[in-house]
């Protein structure tokens, strides 16, 4: 995982450059005028709910897909002139459990490298080093089948990670599993972006991309709705917070009372349900009177503090879950 | 090359972890073999099974006696096993519990009848619940009725004089003087009709089983080979299952964003199943040679037909792969097409009981080019002939290989990520 000084400072500081890059399925269009940069080393994160266009983004930067339009440049290279240089220093996690079961550990790592093109020797540094790392070593001779769900999820991630790839696409990697393996795996991925990997990074996890993506997507209906850190993301929604409300009112009758009061922005509002922003604790208490005096009842709010899910709701008028 | 060889470390080392199915689909053609030879008996001379036959006799007469005893003459007693019962309920009974697959009951003045040339019926009764031997049964008693018939009409003037002889009380010694010479005479007469086309066709059946005796073409011979074609189908089908299976799994995806290129997946595919398939047939002939002493042939011959048959296998099966889609698509019609394909090339049954279409219809067949390299070489027909089949075993192996490479390069690309 080391990689010499030398060799970075010949590098223009750019993995990744993303230029109008469309893609359509039949009528949808699945992505849609993308552009974007991922300096080297760095952890950059799609946000966005199932069906954004994260997903179609990736299998594009990985060049399993042909876009309709737009370009794609890896390390400076262009994916589909140099797609066998690209391949070389490129690793993937993706979603699905990829590797053979009936193998263990050990065999299944060794493989994997070796498919990648490394040595007898470098392996056997690195299998133990990374066995060790992620709490399997003494079981690397028992087959993966034995394993449980998380212990998979790590080793998952140890395979794209073995060859010390220069750009690593992540798949959504912590589906499914307990919060033990999820910092494990999120360590795994802070280690490898500090040695000089550069992160491309999957997630509808709202916590997740807070806490590990340098800079964050967020995407919605195969468009980048806002590109930022978490903290330039924030500034999207200002010192506002989030007030969800949930009763038995009409939209025109909440718009009624919404009209009336200053500094409230909408940002979904349908029947029985409605989502603003506002400054709570000056705003909050005065609306839940004129919603009583109006006769309508209020089954629940929830306020919301500036955060990546405020910004995503604020930007797509949705809660990420749905 | 070095990465497809990767490839096929990797599925060998997987299917040595988890042999039960290829272990299975092993078995299966032995255990085939050894009920077939059990069935039909495993000496190599003893290919047809004896037919037990019960007898009652309720005439009790000389000619009765030596109609049945005709029954047990020459080469009929290695097919046929008559067992006399005293009565026709007995025998029934006998019947009926399923001691025997025939009963043939001779009725009384049955020798009288034959003495003055009237017409004599015998009443033949088959087990219903066998269908092969009472049918075998049916046959040899349906021909000895007629030779027997024959000789008695080619023989009618000397039956008359040896029954009117028969009548007396003392024969005299010049009575059978005379009567031999009579005897003598007649067949002096009918000889040259009679005998030497008998003798002859009966000398040329007898080279000809000398011959199969000789290179040891059993029925076991035939049986090992075709059932373990049709077996070595399955097994490769299981390989090839794998290339469906790992897209579905995500491994052909990780395979994709590494230097290694489709093609070289796919032909580490055909790869292992062309090796998996040869280390079976080499264990199926081994196996063979020791249980039922199967006589294969030239040794060197044998290998390079192994090796080519398993390189049309694999080809075969591939070429197959390219018309499916899914993994269930898979399972429902490569099985259907593998049985079929075995029973069109003569894995089930011997193809020359098809009509002549199908007959030619089986040189579509793997299983043809399969059972008739080995039968060639178990038999020693001339070493060219057997070459041929070689040659065009791995050329459309390899021809089907390439053809299915780049079919399924393509295919397989298709919707990698979901």
């Amino acid at each position: 995982m080391i990689r010499c000084p030398i060799f970075f400072k010949l590098r223009s500081g750019l993995m990744l450059k993303i230029s109008h890059l469309s893609k359509s399925f039949d009528k949808v269009q699945a992505v849609d005028d993308v552009s974007l940069e991922v300096k080297e080393g760095e952890i950059f994160g799609f946000l966005g709910p199932n069906g954004a266009g994260k997903t179609t983004t990736i299998s594009m930067i990985a060049g399993l897909l042909t876009p309709d339009s737009g370009t794609i440049q890896i390390d400076s290279m262009d994916i589909r002139s140099s797609q066998q240089k690209i391949r070389s220093i490129m690793g993937i996690v993706p979603q699905d459990m990829a590797f053979y079961e009936e193998l263990t550990a050990n065999e299944n790592l060794r493989f994997w490298g070796q498919l990648q093109g490394m040595s007898g020797t470098e392996l056997d540094q690195k299998i133990p080093y990374y066995l060790n790392k992620i709490g399997l070593k003494g079981r690397e001779d028992e087959p993966l089948k034995k394993y449980s769900g998380g212990m998979k999820r790590r080793i998952n991630l140890i395979i794209g990670l073995i060859h010390s790839p220069r750009l690593l696409l992540l798949d959504e990697p912590t589906i499914g599993i307990d919060v033990q393996t999820k910092i494990n795996i999120l360590d795994l991925i802070r280690e490898a972006s500090s040695q000089g990997t550069t992160v491309v990074y999957t997630t509808h996890t709202l916590v997740e991309a807070e806490e590990l993506c340098d800079r964050i997507a967020i995407m919605d209906k195969g468009k980048i709705l806002a590109l930022g850190t978490l903290k330039e993301l924030i500034q999207i929604v200002g010192e506002k917070d989030i007030a969800l409300i949930q009763g038995e009112f009409s939209a025109d009758q909440a718009q009624q009372i919404i009209s009336q009061e200053k500094s409230i922005d909408v940002i979904t509002l349908k029947d029985g349900y409605l989502a603003i922003s506002l400054d709570a604790s000056k705003k909050v208490p005065g609306l839940m009177k004129s919603f009583f005096n109006s006769g309508i009842s209020v089954n629940d709010i929830s306020l919301k503090q500036p955060n990546l899910e405020s910004v995503f709701l604020k930007l797509t008028g949705k809660e990420l879950r749905e | 090359m070095k990465r497809v060889l990767l490839l096929t470390g990797k599925d060998f080392k997987r299917k040595w972890k988890n042999p039960v199915v290829i272990i299975g689909f092993m078995l299966i053609p032995l255990l085939f073999t050894f009920l077939f030879g059990f069935v039909f008996g495993s000496s190599q001379e003893n290919i047809m099974p004896t037919v037990k036959v019960l007898s009652v006799d309720l005439d009790d007469s000389l000619v009765s006696r030596l109609y049945l005893g005709s029954l047990t003459q020459g080469e009929l007693k290695d097919m046929i096993n008559l067992q006399a019962v005293s009565g026709e309920d007995e025998a029934r009974d006998l019947l009926d519990k399923g001691k025997a697959s025939a009963l043939l009951i001779i009725p009384s003045e049955f020798g009288e009848k034959v003495w003055t040339g009237n017409p004599a019926e015998i009443t033949l009764i088959k087990n219903p619940s066998e269908q092969f031997l009472p049918q075998i049964a049916e046959e040899i008693t349906e021909t000895t009725s007629l030779v027997f018939s024959a000789l008695l009409q080619i023989f009618s003037e000397e039956i008359d004089q040896i029954r009117k002889f028969s009548e007396q009380k003392d024969i005299s010694d010049q009575i059978i003087s005379d009567l031999s010479i009579m005897m003598k005479d007649r067949i002096g007469e009918i000889e040259k009709y009679v005998f030497p086309p008998v003798v002859s066709i009966k000398q040329m059946t007898q080279e000809k089983d000398e011959e199969a005796e000789e290179v040891g073409y059993s029925v076991q011979s035939y049986i090992l080979p075709a059932i373990s074609i049709m077996f070595l189908l399955f097994i490769c089908n299981i390989v090839f299952e794998d290339l469906l299976r790992e897209k579905e799994k995500g491994t052909l995806l990780r395979m994709s964003i590494s230097p290694l290129q489709i093609s070289e997946f796919i032909w580490s595919k055909i790869l292992t199943s062309a090796l998996i398939g040869i280390f079976c047939t080499l264990f199926l002939v081994g196996l063979g040679s020791v249980l039922f002493s199967i006589d294969w042939g030239r040794p060197g011959l044998l290998l390079v037909i192994i090796l080519s048959l398993n390189i049309l296998i694999a080809g075969f099966i591939a070429f197959l792969y390219t018309f499916i889609q899914t993994e269930r698509q898979a399972g429902a019609l490569m099985s259907s097409v593998i049985v079929v394909m075995a029973l069109l090339g003569g894995s089930m049954v011997p193809i020359s009981n098809f009509p002549i279409l199908v007959q030619k219809i089986s040189r579509f067949t793997v299983n043809y080019w399969g059972l008739e390299a080995f039968r060639k070489n178990i038999m020693r027909e001339p070493v060219s002939q057997i070459w041929l089949i070689i040659l065009g075993m791995l050329v459309g192996g390899l021809l089907l290989s390439v053809a299915s490479s780049f079919l399924l390069e393509k295919k397989l690309k298709k919707g990698l990520y979901r």
